[in-house]
């Protein structure tokens, strides 16, 4: 019988990539690009479990069809854009746009959580996401990994490919894992606490009467470039929307 | 393996190959199936009381406090599944506030600066209302201070204001009060000393709960928030 079901995930294209491994990123600081002049100067992120790369066509295909309210055809657009799922061949059929390995893209903040509900889990923090992508490929802090940064700085050079390569074929990260940068931007559970109102605490009357507490936009590194544009994405998103760039992977509280 | 699975077997790799267009998963899919015989045809109150266990959970989903009535619209906010409760205690879904304006504000009971404020405008959009149009707009405060923000603090939080029974203050958990605040685009967070920043946005919604107007800011909009109530 295992030969039968190894054939019939191959026929199927399911059997491209490995079920997804968790590693643990270790309890560290996370010192915030923008906080307000009350906050403290990091934020402690207690260790935790993060999916070792990026959900894949795959898993989102089982996902859809073990739940059809999130099929293209049939997701309200309240919870997701009209470009959700767009490149896909159909409701249940990814199609060569979007190979099984590669991961899943245009899904929004809603599908991405529903996914990882239905998984046990939920989506990483900011604080934890940006944790877990400071490590470099060799050091817990990869703020001067030249290797990272050139391929992390590469990457954001490049136009998005048609595309998408598969998941965890590059090298992984101090932590194990894969992909956090160089393949595709990723939803963080707290996506809208991204108040981005000006450039500077010079913002004007009109903003901190839109944002309560909105002295609060002080960039303490002002060099971390790849951070303030996940910021400036971050900022800009709804809830519903979709883009050909932006996945997901999912996170778990370590056991107690 | 026998003999017949791997007839079966090389009967499924066919019919995978040769058929184009139609996914085995898709045909295969229980969920697909069960969508097919239950949500698409049956009303939902009928489709969850006729169903046996177990639930597919897309299909009776949205049916908790409206099961007599039809679906909600494709922008209605009443299509989050969501639990909150209110400051009585008891259980509340957004789904029963359709067929009534809704003024609808995220909040938190510390705040002292904005949240007064704009509490203070929505009375004034209350008492300006004619009579009938008063009578049944709701005005719902939800807070994202889910940690102390409990069923007491709220309970007080009216008294303190004199905030009538159209008033409905609301709590829920992290993911519900999140999946809200996303809905109606308020930003949020939590500050070291326990405040939170936040956007000051009152929402609108109309009687299916489909936000019709926001009123940004803190400084006038409030005739437009009453004209959008009386649409």
């Amino acid at each position: 019988m295992r030969l039968f079901a190894l054939i019939l995930s191959l026929a199927l294209g399911l059997g491209a990539a490995e079920p997804v491994r968790m590693v643990t990123i270790p309890a560290g600081a996370y010192v915030p690009l923008q906080r307000s002049t009350k906050d403290a100067p990091e934020v402690r992120v207690a260790a935790f479990l993060l999916d070792a790369r990026p959900v894949t066509n795959a898993e989102f295909l089982a996902f859809v069809t073990a739940h059809p309210k999130w099929r293209r055809s049939q997701v309200s657009r309240l919870f997701a854009d009209s470009s959700y799922l767009e490149h896909w061949a159909g409701d249940l059929e990814p199609g060569p746009t979007a190979p099984a390995a590669a991961p899943v893209v245009r899904i929004s903040w809603f599908a991405a959580r529903a996914y990882a509900r239905s998984a046990g889990k939920r989506l990483p923090s900011t604080a934890e996401w940006e944790l877990a992508a400071a490590a470099g490929y060799t050091r817990p802090d990869g703020k001067n990994d030249e290797d990272l940064n050139r391929d992390l700085y590469a990457w954001l050079a490049r136009p998005v490919p048609a595309v998408q390569r598969a998941v965890a074929s590059g090298r992984p990260n101090f932590h194990g894992a894969y992909d956090l940068h160089g393949l595709v931007w990723e939803w963080v559970d707290d996506f809208n606490t991204a108040m981005v109102t000006g450039e500077s605490r010079g913002d004007s009357g009109l903003e901190r009467d839109l944002f309560c507490g909105a002295g609060s936009v002080g960039a303490k590194d002002t060099t971390d470039y790849a951070a303030f544009m996940r910021q400036a994405l971050r900022s800009s998103l709804k809830a519903n929307n979709t883009t050909t760039a932006l996945g997901f992977r999912c996170a778990r509280d370590l056991p107690r | 393996m026998s003999s017949s699975h791997l007839r079966l077997t090389a009967t499924l790799l066919a019919l995978a190959v040769l058929l184009p267009g139609r996914s085995l998963l898709a045909g295969d899919s229980p969920a697909s199936e069960t969508k097919a015989a239950c949500c698409q045809p049956a009303p939902k109150a009928a489709c969850c009381a006729a169903k046996a266990e177990p639930k597919p959970a897309a299909c009776c989903s949205t049916a908790t406090s409206a099961e007599a009535a039809a679906p909600f619209t494709s922008d209605s906010l009443y299509q989050l599944e969501a639990a909150f409760t209110d400051d009585t205690g008891k259980a509340f879904s957004l789904g029963e506030l359709r067929g009534r304006p809704v003024a609808l504000n995220l909040f938190f009971a510390s705040c002292g600066y904005a949240c007064p404020l704009t509490v203070t405008d929505l009375l004034a959009i209350q008492s300006g209302l004619p009579a009938e149009l008063r009578s049944r707009t709701a005005f719902v405060l939800v807070s994202f201070d889910t940690a102390r923000d409990t069923t007491a603090v709220l309970a007080q939080y009216r008294a303190q204001r004199g905030l009538d029974s159209n008033w409905i203050i609301l709590r829920g958990s992290d993911d519900a009060v999140r999946e809200l605040a996303a809905l109606v685009g308020v930003k949020y967070k939590q500050e070291a000393d326990g405040s939170f920043a936040h956007s000051n946005l009152v929402t609108i919604l109309n009687a299916q709960g489909e936000i019709v107007h926001q009123r940004q800011g803190l400084k006038g909009g409030l005739e437009a928030a009453a004209a959008a109530l009386a649409k």
